[in-house]
């Protein structure tokens, strides 16, 4: 579906972009001295393998997003084991297909309650989306069905990252028709592109605002960031981001932003569970791309996972979390299961249990004004949350 | 040099041979399996394999752990290709061997011998890369439609060989454990040998991790205890791990008569089907064909032991769920002491289930690359009192009593039979294993192996 003329992140991205990074990425002030800057390309292409995944997901059936395609080039890139360079579309195994459709339904739902629970009061809403890098999600937003308003959206990640998802926003003309020319914010270091979404009326807008920043980097107050405010409930959403970074600067961030924000709501995605068979394994394959995770050895379980919000000012009682696997069985719809096991028969079942397992979304929420509180039970009626 | 042994050569180099060859060989192979009937009947002692799923150099590993062919007598279970990254490879080496040592080699079909499921899980893919058409993949699924769906084992002992040099294992041990380095790491003693069935199992003689692991109910009264093993330590909690036999312990013959043939073991890749009944009705299937969707040959291929009473719908979307209870009126029905099958992952490399009547062996240690886990083979060995062993033969012919040594079919389900149910079964040996060296796979360090969500 993409045409070759579309230009997309990836063909814009690769060695010289990476490069380009490292050269901003040196004069880091404070003397950063966790992983390397080539360590921060690396980490930059996992997003290129979060996109692909997405986009073979979305050819299978499993997701709809028509956005999708415009992030991806024709070829998988090399280190992909399925089907041949070459073929038009990137196609990952069933099993990687049915775990990017279970994380995005599971995120998809967190953001819907947070959406709908802070509609009534007819404030702007906060999104904030931690090294957002490709994620289609604004855009799903912004064209669904379900009209919403007045969501702020920001997306946060390394400029290189940043710059090109705004020139293919500026270029794509199914993601230009969404929104309007960007207006250039001030910021201390660089020039951030917010853009205003043309699928609403013009007292109901949504807007895009994308941050080239380092996450390092983030001042002590992300209030700071433009168009960022206090005032409003927010959801931080961290979808396979913080775990990249060392865990004093994880504590850091999200520290900024429970203190700067009363009205918060927090959803953390990562890999869980490094000590068993599995999970020795899995650090070690990533290792051998060069990917650390070093927040995993810290949080290493579903407890310690909570634990930690809980540590972070989330209280007792809107603390929560699911494995992947758990989310299938407990948040997607026997009918839907139905439709969705209906499109490529998976085979390793022990495997997907294994793997699911490894990975969780814990969430808390703090402020009057925000529940997500996922009734857990979705077997009749959820058809419409992953539209 | 014959033109197969090069090939053999050549493909244990890990080389694909030209696509001619490969058309040659399919031919040859063909011609053979057409000859064999769906259940193909194999004389102990015999060393049952589970799925490899196209990791050549683990296979390699097998060879080097259970013998070389055509020394060891082997049977693979099916899932020669897919997920890894040398389907061609590991299959082609297989079939030469099959070609060349057709009575020391069984093959039967795996639910990814099949054209749908290997261009959904890489061997398409694969040959499509590596010759640049599909007539290699064409050539290999015309072989599978022609493989067993089954095999019957006869004449395997209720005691184990020992190899010399060994410490003696005494007679009465059911289950051995070794490791890669032909180390045991623990024995489990059947029932009723040590006085009332009561004594702590095993005597783990030259057990590296120490001995006493049989400590405990000897024979795992509770069903379905997940099978440990000793390997991996510190996957998960280790704790159960030393105290019991391997799955639900032993079958439980107490006051067998040692030295006898056990009763035969049933291998197949899935399952069993809720329209197989009989071994017999395995052996009227018109097996030459693509695996379908439903029905009996399906099911064979696809279906998996579960914790349930009777039978139960397959996650997978295929094949059924089955209880110990069809286990174990199936197995008194046929005469079987016990069936092995493959086709799930088991992190430990094999689980026996329901009283010891079936196992599950599984022989792609860290399968994908992905899972960390060990795989294991199943060793069976040759009865020597000279009861119960036939000859190996082919085809269906003079098999009217169903293979089973002379015994008959028995028509009929006693009550009492099934309630004093307890078939001497074969001891077992199992050699569990881990994946190959990285350094032996000729790739390079630095290539990626796994896909996860990131």
């Amino acid at each position: 579906m993409s045409a070759p003329s579309i230009p997309n992140l990836l063909s814009l991205r690769g060695s010289r972009g990476g490069s380009r990074d490292r050269g901003r990425g040196g004069p880091h002030r404070g003397g950063f001295s966790g992983p390397s800057a080539s360590h921060d390309t690396t980490i930059q292409g996992t997003d290129t393998d979060a996109a692909v995944s997405r986009l073979s997901a979305v050819e299978v059936g499993y997701l709809s997003d028509p956005f999708a395609s415009y992030f991806v080039t024709p070829s998988p890139p090399s280190f992909y084991s399925g089907p041949s360079p070459g073929l038009p579309v990137p196609r990952r195994l069933p099993i990687i297909n049915r775990g990017t459709y279970t994380r995005t339904t599971a995120i998809d739902i967190l953001v819907d309650h947070f959406l709908s629970s802070t509609a009534p009061s007819g404030q702007p809403r906060q999104i904030v989306s931690l090294g957002a890098g490709t994620d289609t999600r604004c855009f799903r937003l912004f064209t669904s069905s379900q009209r919403h308003q007045n969501i702020r959206y920001h997306e946060i990640d390394f400029p290189v990252i940043i710059t090109k998802k705004a020139t293919l926003i500026g270029t794509v003309p199914a993601l230009k028709s969404i929104l309007t020319a960007p207006t250039t914010l001030p910021s201390e270091a660089t020039n951030t592109p917010s853009y205003h979404s043309t699928h609403t009326t013009p007292n109901t807008e949504n807007s895009l605002t994308l941050h080239p920043l380092d996450l390092r980097l983030l001042p002590s107050s992300p209030t700071a960031l433009p168009r960022l405010s206090p005032e409003y409930p927010t959801l931080l959403i961290s979808e396979c981001c913080l775990c990249y970074l060392p865990p004093s600067n994880v504590s850091d961030i999200i520290s900024a932003f429970t203190t700067h924000l009363p009205s918060l709501g927090l959803v953390i995605y990562e890999p869980i569970l490094p000590g068993d068979a599995f999970g020795r394994m899995m650090i070690s394959n990533l290792s051998a791309r060069g990917v650390a995770m070093p927040t995993l050895s810290v949080y290493q379980t579903q407890q310690d996972q909570e634990n930690r919000l809980r540590g972070a000012g989330f209280v007792e009682g809107e603390v929560r979390s699911k494995t992947i696997d758990q989310i299938w069985d407990g948040w997607v719809s026997a009918r839907e299961k139905e439709r969705v096991d209906g499109l490529e028969r998976l085979d390793e079942v022990e495997e997907w249990k294994l793997l699911a397992g490894h990975y969780i979304v814990v969430w808390g929420w703090k402020g009057t004004e925000i529940s997500l509180n996922v009734a857990t039970p979705r077997d009749d009626d959820e058809g419409d949350d992953t539209e | 040099m014959s033109d197969l042994d090069r090939a053999i050569a050549q493909l244990r180099a890990c080389r694909p041979i030209p696509e001619n060859e490969v058309r040659e060989l399919c031919h040859k192979a063909r011609e053979l399996l057409i000859e064999e009937g769906n259940v193909v009947t194999v004389n102990a002692p015999v060393t049952i394999c589970g799925d490899i799923h196209g990791q050549f150099h683990d296979l390699m590993e097998l060879f080097r752990v259970g013998g070389d062919p055509p020394d060891t007598n082997y049977l693979f279970m099916g899932d020669f290709v897919d997920r890894g990254f040398y389907s061609l490879e590991s299959f082609l080496l297989l079939l030469c061997l099959k070609v060349r040592y057709p009575d020391r080699m069984t093959l039967i079909r795996g639910n990814h011998e099949s054209r749908q499921i290997t261009t959904v899980y890489g061997f398409y893919d694969e040959c499509l890369r590596k010759y640049g058409s599909a007539n290699v993949w064409r050539y290999c699924c015309d072989v599978f439609d022609y493989l067993a769906l089954g095999a019957i084992v006869l004449g395997a002992s209720n005691t184990l060989s020992q190899p010399e040099g060994s410490q003696p294992g005494g007679q009465d041990v059911e289950i051995e454990v070794c490791n890669a380095d032909q180390q045991i790491i623990s024995r489990f003693l059947r029932k009723g040998s040590n006085g009332g069935g009561s004594a702590g199992g095993s005597q783990a003689g030259g057990s590296p991790e120490g001995t006493g692991r049989g400590e405990g109910s000897p024979n795992g009264a509770g069903e379905g205890r997940p099978t440990t093993n000793g390997f991996g330590e510190g996957d998960g909690p280790p704790a159960p791990s030393n105290t019991g036999p391997p799955g639900s312990g032993a079958s439980g013959a107490s006051g067998g008569s040692l030295g006898n043939p056990a009763g035969a073991v049933l291998c197949v890749h899935g399952g069993l089907s809720p329209l197989i009944d009989n071994v017999d009705k395995i052996r009227l299937l018109d097996r030459k064909q693509e695996v379908p969707h439903e029905g009996a040959m399906c099911d064979l291929l696809w279906s998996d032991p579960d914790e349930i009473d009777g039978w139960g719908l397959s996650p997978r979307g295929a094949g059924f769920l089955f209880g110990a209870d069809i286990v174990k009126v199936f197995n008194h029905r046929n005469d079987l002491s016990l069936i092995a099958r493959a086709h799930q992952l088991v992190m430990e490399g094999f689980k026996e289930m329901f009283d010891a009547s079936i196992v599950t062996v599984w022989s792609a240690p860290n399968y994908c690359y992905r899972c960390g886990n060990v795989a294991a083979l199943l060793e069976l060995s040759e009865d020597d009192s000279g009861l119960g062993v036939l000859a190996r033969s082919n085809g269906d012919v003079n098999r009217s009593d169903g293979g089973m040594g002379g015994q008959g079919p028995r028509g009929v389900l006693m009550e009492n039979d099934l309630l004093g149910y307890n078939r001497a079964g074969p001891a077992r040996r199992y050699r569990v294993f881990q994946a190959a060296p990285q350094d032996s796979r000729g790739m390079p360090a630095k290539k990626p192996v796994a896909d996860y969500f990131l």
